[in-house]
């Protein structure tokens, strides 16, 4: 292929839209943009909130106004005004028909094929929470998953309905002042998921919540809380859209997953964030902190397929705090035109024989930057506990970057740690090998990137390696090295 | 005492907080302290890091950055014997094309000492090859740290560079910690790094017990094999025996 065919095909993807990239024009009542004790105050007044969770915003409040944003990343960050904010935004609701969705929202979610009438997804097998700028617009399927004692809905219900739940495991994987986002979070969030399986229940079907952010100037401050009690079994997935606009719009989330004794929690993320457009104007800054412990015997993994966001900054992590307990992380980052993206994992050995897995493959195109950052610590009382790292980088075009940065420390010494790392670009003799076979040079390389790719988007529950799939696709499909 | 160019010392830095999100074109630093290796040079060195016995052992290194010209190639072995506790700074700029560089480093600790490797190599032109290895044992209660970073700049194509970093805790107050790192702006390059923490294999040992071989002498071997790979990088025969043999001496105290 010569060069003048490359860049071609390298224009091609960068002129790739975004599909979700459409705005909602529904009647949305907002707060004054600004972040202020007040503000939090009236965030918390409009949710109705019991006095114990404002005490915990206002205190986590404090605490973000002593702390400075973090500028470690691998990242160009812009600046980002917490005044210039609306922190909560919410489409009014039709005073008429109060009980059911908004006709314009429920378009939208079908749009975004996300199916929020129970009939529609009698043949598939997910309960959904569907969150809506600032608040959860609904959940399916709350009857079956209530018969088997399991808790799904949206957290302001959950702060409703089973505030001891939520007051006993708030906060006590990410504490409020735990990182500067994780505490603008602690203060400010709006709405998310909560959900509870109790004792040695199996989930009988995937949970999935869909964050969309639409209104303009706003942020979005979800707050997950997992909690797996001893012997359970949850799959939960979480996907993600927003409109194109040309500022950036900013989403700090938290999720927190409590697995208990022998609980085992699959959690799944698709991220298609708007990324901004070709010459990077725009997108979402995404600086989510996720985390999970695990208790004896429990084992928690995620996958996460990154796509989108102009900029991506997180770790989702574990602490293995019981013995024989496991984890594992499985990533797929792409980045095209401007992303950046500095991700990876921590994961933190505190308990006799724990596991983890970590297995990592980075993609970047156009001008991108891509980073996979993680930390392996192993704590003295980790005895014989076992860590194995896998975190490979592929370049499509000469003007991208991909970084490795892992950091290994080590306290006890039967514990065992491996990692390494690969950065190449795609081979020119994979290329020529499917060239000489009739395959073309643009699906060739969509062949090798889903090869590339595939044991991270094996792990993936059904519904989403279909989506993920298809993202890739779209990123990727016809980039040539 | 060696003087540093302001940048050295950032680029040898292992907090994050140097990260800028995109290529830095730091400018090149030769001073009366570079160890200069010239177009179409090859050089090859040793340096022992051990006490203060007049026999050609060092403190610390005698350069302050490296700097590699065109066509040339540079071998270096640093070998750090056992109460050193030190901080080795490596900083090479590869500025030539087709040069090739191997640093290659071993260090034993069995007691309380400090010991901290960083190295920092840059590839600003293509076709150039660079390998590392740096193989360690942390017994008593020392504290090894390593820190490598390779960089391969923008346009630096057909770049090769390999790092490899694997410790051996063999004492439970020990402590290592090792982060490498690569930063790559080029597309069409072959990079990688690989770093472990382990103890010695179990069944290495049940092998040698099982044929007659007691467990304290079974150790000893498995810790000069697993440093064996750096002492054979060293490429003159007689330094080479040397060095082996006050290795193997330094692994039996």
């Amino acid at each position: 292929m010569d060069i003048n065919e490359e860049k071609e095909l390298l224009r091609d993807i960068t002129a790739k839209e975004y599909k979700e990239g459409f705005v909602t024009d529904v009647e949305q009542e907002f707060i004054p943009k600004g972040l202020n004790e007040d503000i939090v105050r009236m965030i918390s007044e409009r949710k109705g909130e019991p006095q114990w969770l404002l005490d915990f915003r206002l205190d986590a409040f404090r605490k973000w106004q002593a702390m400075e944003a973090p500028e470690w990343g691998h990242l160009d960050m812009p600046h980002i005004d917490y005044q210039d904010i609306i922190y909560y935004a919410a489409p009014k609701k039709d005073a008429d028909r109060p009980k059911e969705i908004d006709p314009k929202l429920a378009e939208t979610f079908d749009k975004l094929g996300i199916p929020l009438k129970e009939r529609e997804v009698l043949a598939g097998v997910a309960a959904v929470d569907a969150v809506f700028d600032s608040v959860s617009v609904a959940t399916t399927f709350r009857k079956e998953l209530a018969d088997k004692g399991i808790i799904f809905c949206s957290f302001s219900e959950a702060v409703k309905e089973h505030p001891d739940l939520v007051r006993k495991y708030l906060a006590t994987v990410v504490p409020a002042g735990d990182n500067y986002f994780a505490a603008l979070n602690s203060a400010v969030f709006s709405d998310g998921s909560f959900c509870y399986i109790p004792k040695g229940v199996r989930c009988p079907m995937e949970l999935s919540s869909y964050f969309r952010i639409n209104a303009k100037g706003t942020g979005q401050f979800e707050r997950t809380l997992i909690v797996a009690d001893e012997g359970s079994y949850v799959s939960y997935m979480e996907g993600c859209t927003a409109p194109m606009r040309d500022e950036n719009q900013l989403h700090a989330a938290v999720v927190e997953i409590v697995v208990m004794k022998d609980a085992d929690v699959k959690y799944s993320t698709v991220q298609n964030w708007y990324p901004g457009d070709a010459e990077g104007r725009g997108g979402i800054l995404n600086l989510v902190t996720k985390r999970g412990i695990c208790h004896e015997g429990a084992h928690l993994s995620w996958t996460q397929v990154e796509t989108g966001s102009a900029i991506t900054w997180k770790y989702p992590s574990t602490i293995l705090k019981g013995d024989n307990s496991s984890s594992e992380f499985y990533s797929v980052a792409v980045t095209n035109n401007y992303q950046q993206a500095d991700t990876g994992t921590k994961m933190i050995h505190a308990g006799r024989n724990t596991r983890s897995r970590i297995v990592s493959k980075g993609i970047s195109a156009g001008h991108s930057q891509n980073s996979y950052r993680g930390l392996v610590r192993m704590l003295p009382g980790a005895a014989g506990a076992r860590n194995f790292s896998q975190c490979d980088s592929l370049l499509i075009g000469s003007l991208c970057g991909a970084h490795t940065f892992p950091d290994i420390r080590t306290d006890n010494s039967t514990a065992v740690v491996e990692h390494e790392a690969t950065t190449s670009k795609i081979s020119e003799d994979q290329l020529f090998y499917c060239n000489q076979r009739g395959i073309g040079p643009e699906e060739a390389v969509g062949l090798i990137v889903n090869g590339y790719a595939r044991e991270v988007l094996s792990k993936l529950p059904m519904e989403f390696a279909v989506e993920a799939q298809k993202l890739l696709q779209v990123s990727l499909e016809g980039s040539v090295g | 005492m060696i003087k540093y160019d302001n940048t050295i010392p950032a680029r040898l830095d292992p907090s994050p907080a140097q990260d800028a999100g995109h290529y830095q074109d730091l400018p090149v630093y030769i001073g009366p302290d570079t160890l200069e290796v010239l177009d179409g040079q090859k050089l090859s060195k040793v340096y022992t890091l051990g006490p203060d016995t007049g026999s050609g052992q060092v403190q610390e290194l005698p350069f302050s950055n490296i700097v590699v010209g065109g066509d040339a190639r540079l071998d270096i072995v640093i070998v750090v014997l056992l109460g050193i506790s030190a901080d080795v700074r490596i900083a090479v700029d590869i500025v030539g094309p087709h040069s090739e560089v191997n640093i290659s480093g071993l260090y034993l600790c069995n007691a309380d000492e400090r010991l901290s490797i960083r190295t920092d190599l840059r590839h600003r032109v293509p076709e150039c090859v660079s390998t590392q290895l740096f193989n360690g044992v942390a017994g008593g209660s020392s504290r090894v740290s390593f820190f490598g970073k390779i960089v391969v700049a923008p346009d630096a194509q057909k770049t090769e560079a390999y790092q490899t970093n694997r410790n051996l805790v063999v004492s439970s107050s020990a402590h290592a910690e090792t982060k490498p790192q690569l930063e790559i702006y080029a597309d069409d390059v072959k990079c990688s790094h690989g770093a472990t923490v382990g103890q010695l294999n179990e069944d290495e040992q049940f092998y040698m017990r099982s044929r007659g071989i007691p467990e304290k002498e079974a150790k000893i071997l498995q810790i000069i094999s697993f440093l064996a790979p750096v002492l054979a990088a060293i490429p003159d025969a007689r330094t080479r025996e040397i060095l082996t043999a006050e290795v193997e001496a330094a692994v039996r105290v």
